[in-house]
């Protein structure tokens, strides 16, 4: 996987000497860096080009998060099987380039890549936040707004979070990631409280429509290691994707994933439908004119978002969960963004509600069946 | 070759079709932008239909390795300009037959379900309906009568079918792709 570089380092006026802002430029000695004024951003001149989000990513902003770090995940979207997972963002944007990717329209009008320098804030909320309910017991993930690892060599964030969550009992921290930058989580002992989780689709896509992120063969190599190092891994095939010999594809990566890993110490496995808004799809459509994820039978449903229509998305779902119970029978499945149908036709059940999925993910004894 | 570029250029400020869908259009190959200009011209496209055919258009070229000049020259598509229809039944009739092209197996599924519910034998007041493009588990029975009496033989005629596995069997279909 290629190195990061960006064009250019941006600071915050009162971050320059924050832990995460020194490692950085300990480890880009030659990237221009310019101090600018809190709130900059919000003023700063959109960038000339055809692709001002591709430009985005390579400007470096480090700035505080002067909101709440501690959000639900928008996954949980009204109609749908919500697993109540929770997320925190220490960066905003991300050095890979997806043609699926949802931060093309979310970030669309600020696309640059901030990194947050305040992480003792963002440990101070967890804590009040799993402290207060010490009965429940949380997941939290990093990889929504960005790849969980793919900076890592850089800023080293993993080396302030995994301490930090393995140290607590009632939580689980995920990192989510396409990358193969598990250096610093190397050094590290996460008491079972960490999972590091890979999206995966089969080589044929991942080599066509993931820029930037590692291969397949990478991937894979990295969560062999970390599991040797005892970290719990996962797999999210999210976004499931439809595409001519998708069975061979598909079957493939199963097998080289659980013969490569032991399945018994993975964490949870899901799947979740390609799924992208009309205004998504215009994006990719213009970004990436070449990108075969638009020919699919994908139709508008009812939340907004186009999806493969619905049989043939219960075929593959059906499909794929077969084959993971059979090579990985312990491993909980769950779907992301699912109707209470749908999860009754693939699992012959649905949660009753939310709380069931998180259950089922915290306490692996309880199989989906 | 500029031929066709000026016609699309002056159709565009007739319809007041949007920058963007025009650039859109224009960027293909000539062969490809002739071929779509001919059904645009016969059908006479507003802004919405043009961008589903521009939609439809790229996606199964790029999916089949195909021109938009190859399949849209497809008898399928040809025939309704040539049918003594209206504007609006041809304009359906290509949108239907394009629409095939881009959801095979959609299409597919919904002929199947059309014919097990014209197998269903229902009558012309019992009216079985899905949810659009198949998404959701809704069928719909609407019945339709003007007396009790009617009502009772279009019941009788559906309890009829469920009885002798019929209508379980048009349910089971909506999953089978």
């Amino acid at each position: 996987m290629k190195r990061y570089q960006p064009e250019e380092i941006l600071i915050e006026r009162g971050e320059e000497n924050t832990p995460v802002v020194r490692r950085t430029l300990d480890h880009l000695p030659d990237t221009p860096v310019r101090i600018v004024e809190p709130g900059w951003e919000r003023e700063a001149p959109p960038r000339d080009g055809t692709d001002s989000f591709a430009a985005g990513k390579r400007r470096l902003l480090f700035t505080r998060q002067r909101s709440t770090f501690l959000e639900h995940c928008p996954a949980g979207t009204s109609g749908l099987v919500c697993c109540n997972y929770l997320v925190v963002s220490l960066i905003s944007n991300c050095p890979m380039d997806c043609s699926y990717c949802f931060l093309q329209e979310y970030l669309a009008n600020n696309p640059l890549l901030k990194v947050f320098t305040n992480v003792e804030d963002l440990m101070s909320e967890v804590a009040k936040a799993v402290d207060r309910q010490p009965w429940r017991q949380f997941r939290i993930g990093t990889g929504e707004l960005s790849d969980s690892l793919a900076l890592d060599p850089l800023l080293g964030f993993s080396g302030d979070l995994v301490p930090f969550f393995a140290a607590r009992k009632n939580v689980l921290l995920e990192f989510k990631t396409k990358s193969d930058r598990i250096e610093e989580l190397l050094k590290h002992d996460p008491k079972d409280r960490v999972v590091v989780s890979w999206s995966l689709t089969p080589p044929a896509i991942a080599d066509t429509e993931e820029h930037g992120t590692a291969s397949f063969a990478e991937r894979l190599h990295a969560a062999q290691r970390v599991q040797a190092a005892g970290y719990k891994v996962g797999f999210h095939f999210d976004p499931l994707i439809e595409y001519p010999h998708w069975e061979e594809g598909y079957r493939d990566t199963i097998t080289q994933v659980f013969s490569a890993v032991d399945p018994r110490r993975v964490a949870w496995v899901s799947l979740g439908s390609l799924r992208m808004t009309p205004a998504l799809r215009a994006i990719a459509r213009r970004r990436f004119p070449q990108t075969r994820l638009l020919s699919g039978e994908q139709i508008l449903c009812d939340d907004g978002k186009w999806r493969t229509f619905q049989a043939l998305r219960v075929k593959m779902y059906r499909t794929i969960t077969a084959w993971l119970k059979e090579a990985a029978p312990q491993a909980p499945q769950y779907m992301c963004m699912e109707t209470t149908p749908v999860w009754e036709k693939v699992f012959g059940h649905a949660p009753s509600c939310d709380k069931d999925v998180a259950r089922m993910l915290t306490q692996p004894n309880l199989v989906a069946s | 070759m500029w031929i066709v570029a000026e016609q699309i250029a002056a159709y565009a400020q007739l319809k007041r079709l949007s920058p963007q869908t025009v650039a859109r259009w224009q960027a293909w190959a000539e062969p490809d932008r002739a071929a779509l200009w001919e059904l645009v011209q016969a059908l006479q496209l507003g802004e919405n239909h043009l961008r589903d055919f521009l939609d439809w258009c790229e996606e199964i070229a790029l999916r089949d390795g195909s021109t938009v000049a190859a399949f849209l020259a497809r008898p399928e598509l040809r025939r309704p300009l040539t049918a003594q229809l209206g504007r609006n039944d041809k304009l359906k009739a290509v949108k239907d037959a394009l629409r095939k092209l881009r959801y095979p197996r959609l299409s597919q599924l919904e002929e199947e379900l059309r014919l097990a519910v014209k197998a269903l034998d229902l009558g012309g007041r019992v009216q079985v309906s899905f949810p659009p493009s198949l998404e959701g588990e809704d069928v719909t029975v609407t019945i339709t009568a003007r007396n009790t009496k009617e009502l009772d033989e279009h019941v009788t005629r559906v309890r009829q079918r469920l009885e002798d596995g019929a209508i379980q069997r048009l349910f089971a279909l909506l999953d089978q792709v």
